[in-house]
């Protein structure tokens, strides 16, 4: 078998890499371990229009559960901030943009449907095992399909394998992720739970969410996401979730997610001879929020549009692909780099640090913020100072 | 030892990426661990469910 490009992983990611090199009319193979695209769920499912204005898509009610209009952030002694008023723009995004929680699995259904649709073979229940290499250029992939084993050529190929990301280190891309660099996530889908269903909600404090937070995403009038990342060897991602759920009367759970985001900011190089990366493998997730939906829309679509082109001018190699990870670091390198910073920074920040930030920001509103009242408080909290001096 | 409890797995892949000897592997809803394990302990501080465990030896 041989393809101009082969697609590891078919959920975001994935389709998005398939769709944009098959409408640019190259052979594309997207081959996908498990059974079913997009499940189980492992998202809180929030994004925003920057999304669906990356792949020239029009967001839809097909997968689009509801439309938020802001946010609200608590501080670990329970004060309430909401940030549209306390940034004076919505937090969404830089851009300002609407908000949405999509259907997960009806999205990411959605785009294999549209990879397939402009040409893309999909394999499923196939896992690749291993990278075939000629002369250390990746050309092809070693896959298994019920138990038998099949050699598949190509050109480029291009790991969307999210956090697991064995193809990235089997390409010498990578080593394994520390522990601290990763979010370990649970969350229920509640029914029952009464909150505004136009607002996000955040939750932070050692308590509730050692070293990340709690988020409680409305899906319409009928059900909740209520999740939470941490970092913490304390107890599990699972048992933070149940002690903060313990607080609400006669809600119900409909369903369990879990999984584990990559907080450690994009890998040092996202191409070799012959192969790209993309999504989660690629560490295209932001540090401090754990979003990751926009950035790898983004990035696959550049990684599937370089891959066919390069796969057309018959020259895959690095110095050709590189353009891949020149285009996509000019529109999220900096963002991610600045996130990482941020993330460090917070991780040092202490409950009462930031019941204090909340308290300061809560009197005084970010656009007139002035410099004497700012430099008085934070000399105040030296944690702080290191933080939010970017923002002033 | 390192325990892995099937029961309680997610099949999330966490485990996975911060497995220095790379020695776990998610097939469909499942970890297999392979020989090697050094007992670093990172499966069992990523895992959000709990299903790897450090238990005493007998
Ligand atoms: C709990 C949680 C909540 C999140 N919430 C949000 C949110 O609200 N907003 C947001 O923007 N982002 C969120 N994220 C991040 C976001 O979900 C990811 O960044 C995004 O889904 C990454 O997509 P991906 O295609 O790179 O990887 P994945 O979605 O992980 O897909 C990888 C695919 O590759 C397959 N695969 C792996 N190895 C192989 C192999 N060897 N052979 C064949 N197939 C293979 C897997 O089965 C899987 O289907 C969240 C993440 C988590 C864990
Ligand atoms: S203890 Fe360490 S080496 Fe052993 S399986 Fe877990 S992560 Fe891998
Ligand atoms: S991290 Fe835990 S729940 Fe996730 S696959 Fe590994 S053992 Fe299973």
């Amino acid at each position: 078998m041989k393809y101009d490009v082969v697609v590891v992983g078919g959920r975001i990611g994935g389709s998005v890499s398939s769709l944009f090199a098959s409408r640019d009319d190259v052979d594309v193979l997207m081959i996908e371990k498990r059974q079913e695209i997009g499940t189980p769920v492992q998202c809180a499912e929030g994004t925003t229009l920057s999304t669906f204005k990356i792949l020239d898509m029009k967001p839809s009610r097909r997968f689009i559960n509801s439309y938020i209009e802001g946010a609200t952030v608590y501080a670990p002694d329970g004060r309430a901030l909401d940030l549209e008023e306390v940034t004076g723009r919505n937090f969404l995004d830089g851009a300002g943009y609407e908000g949405y929680i999509l259907d997960r699995k009806v999205f990411d259904k959605h785009l294999a449907i549209q990879a397939a649709k402009a040409g893309t073979d999909i394999m499923m229940k196939t896992t690749v095992k291993d990278l075939i290499r000629k002369e250390g250029k990746v050309c092809g992939v070693v896959a298994k399909h019920l138990g038998k084993i099949m050699e598949i050529k190509a050109d480029v190929v291009i790991a969307a394998d999210g956090v697991e990301s064995n193809m990235t280190r089997l390409a010498g891309l990578t080593s394994p992720n520390q522990p601290r660099d990763i979010g370990s996530c649970a969350q229920l889908e509640l029914v029952g739970l009464d909150i505004d269903p136009y607002r996000l909600n955040f939750y932070f404090g050692r308590k509730i969410a050692p070293g990340g937070y709690l988020w409680m995403f409305p899906k319409g009038e009928d059900t909740v996401n209520v999740g939470l990342g941490v970092r913490s060897n304390k107890k599990t991602a699972y048992q933070y979730l149940n002690q903060f759920i313990s607080r609400f009367d006669d809600v119900t759970p409909v369903e369990l997610n879990i999984g584990g985001v990559p907080l450690s900011g994009p890998i040092d190089r996202t191409y070799s001879d012959g192969f790209l990366v993309v999504g989660d493998a690629a560490g295209q997730v932001d540090p401090v929020t754990g979003g990751g939906i926009h950035t790898t829309a983004f990035c696959a679509k550049v990684a599937g549009q370089v891959a066919a082109e390069a796969a057309k001018k018959e020259d895959t190699s690095a110095d050709v692909l590189k353009k891949y990870d020149d285009i996509w670091r000019e529109r999220f390198g900096k963002n991610l780099e600045i996130s990482l910073k941020y993330r460090n920074a917070a991780d040092k920040l202490t409950d009462k640090d930031m019941n204090a930030l909340a308290e300061f920001l809560e009197k005084n509103k970010m656009e007139n913020l002035s410099k004497i009242s700012a430099i008085k408080f934070l000399g105040k909290h030296p944690n702080l100072l290191k933080l939010i001096k970017d923002f002033l | 030892m390192i325990k892995y409890q099937r029961d309680n797995c997610g099949y999330c892949g966490a485990c996975v990426a911060v497995c220095p000897q790379q020695i776990l592997e998610l097939t469909e809803n499942e970890v297999t661990k392979g020989i090697g394990c050094d007992e670093c302990g990172n499966c069992t501080i990523v895992c959000p469910m709990g299903a790897f465990t450090r238990e005493d030896e007998p």
